[in-house]
């Protein structure tokens, strides 16, 4: 696994833009990450805390699965038509094989068992989760509830009011994007 | 003859809609064609100072709309093309002055007579924004490589987006300077557009020239060696549906080579 993982480095090096190699902090690139970030939450009435929440969760969710490089990860919401769109942009390194998936949902479980008292039919729940992905953001998202209460008080407010522009905005989006949106933002921040 | 009508706008002042909304319009009544640029910056008119048409002023938009002349009269032919007219703001008045549907039969007036309608938009997004845009049906986007001018840009994208009558919208990216790019302090053409995702329509260099091409009145398309007006004069290309290539600007090594080529080039035609 590390073996490809370093490749895979190696060779990103040479194809990722030059001012990561400097720090990445040319005035530049400054602007651009601050621009990049400050449309979003134009765009969606996010906070940029969750924002920052939901690429966390998404990374979690999706690395169980595929080894992915997270530096590349882009999730960005973009103007398609009239609608607000999510879009995620993913760099699989490589997919990994059954074993590796089913450690890592172990491993994973075990760490939520360990660090609050998991719902008792948690175990049931994970078995059969790799085959239904959609299910396994519900439940996900469902595990995460109980471990960030505290946050979401904060931001309770927050997510009422940006769960409308979104569904003002997204009227005819197709389905799939808007309900996986609403999803992420109901289940995980109500 | 059904004319095209063109709203030229960018939410942030100062980003040089202006300048744009008089280049284009000289540009394209050069080429041939008949145009009218319309000024619906109440109270702050400028773009008959661009055109250097200040002194000829003798009725406005608001004239029109409150019949006080006929729509013929109230348009000022250009000095030197008169293919172009201006259909000047009142410098008296507020935005209030005009309504959108008013605003709206004008140009479907003007655009039974020529092929072209251009709409100085004011900045900004209440009133004078929805009043410009009602009439329209293509846009134009002016912004520069700056946060503020993206931000704003973005803005008013998403409300381009949500106007039925809008068929389509680009962007026109001001004042970009290659040395700035090219050490890395100013957002590149690449950075602006994958940020904003909207197709480009022209890449103005800042230059100088419009400055002195301001006070003298006189777009600075009409100055055969400059490279902005060679920008704006292919902007008006873009507009009239040919593929011209973007002026190269941001070249990573050899840009002062490239300019040396354009001006070389120029002279070759002059």
């Amino acid at each position: 696994m590390g073996l490809f993982t370093d490749f895979y480095n190696t060779v990103a090096k040479f194809f990722r833009p030059q001012d990561d190699e400097n720090g990445g902090d040319s005035s530049k690139s400054v602007a651009t990450n601050r621009l990049k970030l400050v449309l979003m939450q134009d765009r969606t009435n996010l906070t940029p805390k969750i924002l920052e929440q939901m690429r966390g969760e998404l990374i979690d969710l999706l690395s169980k699965y595929v080894e992915l490089d997270k530096e590349l990860l882009e999730l960005n919401f973009e103007h398609e038509g009239d609608q607000v769109a999510l879009m995620l942009s993913i760099p699989v390194i490589r997919a990994k094989d059954e074993e590796e998936i089913e450690a890592a949902i172990n491993n994973s479980k075990q760490q939520e068992d360990s660090s609050d008292d998991a719902d008792e039919n948690s175990d049931e729940e994970f078995v059969d989760v790799t085959d239904e992905s959609s299910e396994q953001i519900e439940k996900n998202s469902d595990e995460n509830d109980s471990e960030q209460d505290s946050v979401d008080e904060e931001f309770s407010e927050n997510t009422e009011n940006a769960t409308q522009p979104i569904k003002k905005k997204s009227k005819k989006t197709s389905e799939n994007i808007e309900e996986s949106e609403e999803n992420l933002q109901e289940e995980v921040f109500e | 003859m059904t004319g095209r009508v063109i709203v030229i706008t960018s939410g942030k002042g100062g980003v040089g809609k202006t300048t744009t909304s008089a280049n284009i319009g000289t540009a394209l009544a050069k080429e041939g064609y008949k145009v009218v640029l319309i000024d619906t910056d109440l109270g702050l008119r400028n773009l008959d100072l661009l055109l250097g048409l200040e002194n000829r002023i003798v009725y406005t938009i608001v004239d029109v709309i409150e019949d006080r002349c006929k729509l013929k009269q109230a348009l000022v032919k250009d000095k030197k093309n008169p293919n172009l007219s201006l259909l000047a703001a009142a410098q008296t008045r507020d935005k209030t002055a005009v309504n959108a549907d008013q605003l709206k039969d004008i140009c479907e007036e003007l655009k039974k007579k020529n092929d072209f309608v251009l709409i100085d938009c004011p900045a900004g997004i209440e009133q004078g924004f929805q009043n410009a845009v009602s009439g329209a049906s293509e846009a134009i986007v002016v912004t520069t490589p700056e946060m503020s001018a993206i931000r704003d840009a973005d803005r008013i994208i998403g409300l381009l987006e949500a106007k039925e009558e809008i068929e389509n919208y680009r962007l026109l990216l001001n004042r970009v300077r290659p040395n700035l790019i090219k050490s890395n302090e100013m957002m590149s053409v690449d950075d602006v557009v994958e940020i904003l995702s909207c197709p480009l329509i022209g890449i103005i260099p800042e230059d100088t020239g419009i400055i002195t091409s301001t006070n003298k009145g006189e777009p600075i398309v009409n100055d055969e060696t400059a490279l902005a007006g060679q920008a704006y004069r292919n902007v008006a290309k873009r507009v009239l549906g040919e593929e011209v290539p973007f002026l190269d600007l941001d070249e990573p090594k050899g840009f002062v080579a490239k300019i040396k080529d354009i001006f070389a080039k120029l002279k070759v035609k002059v």
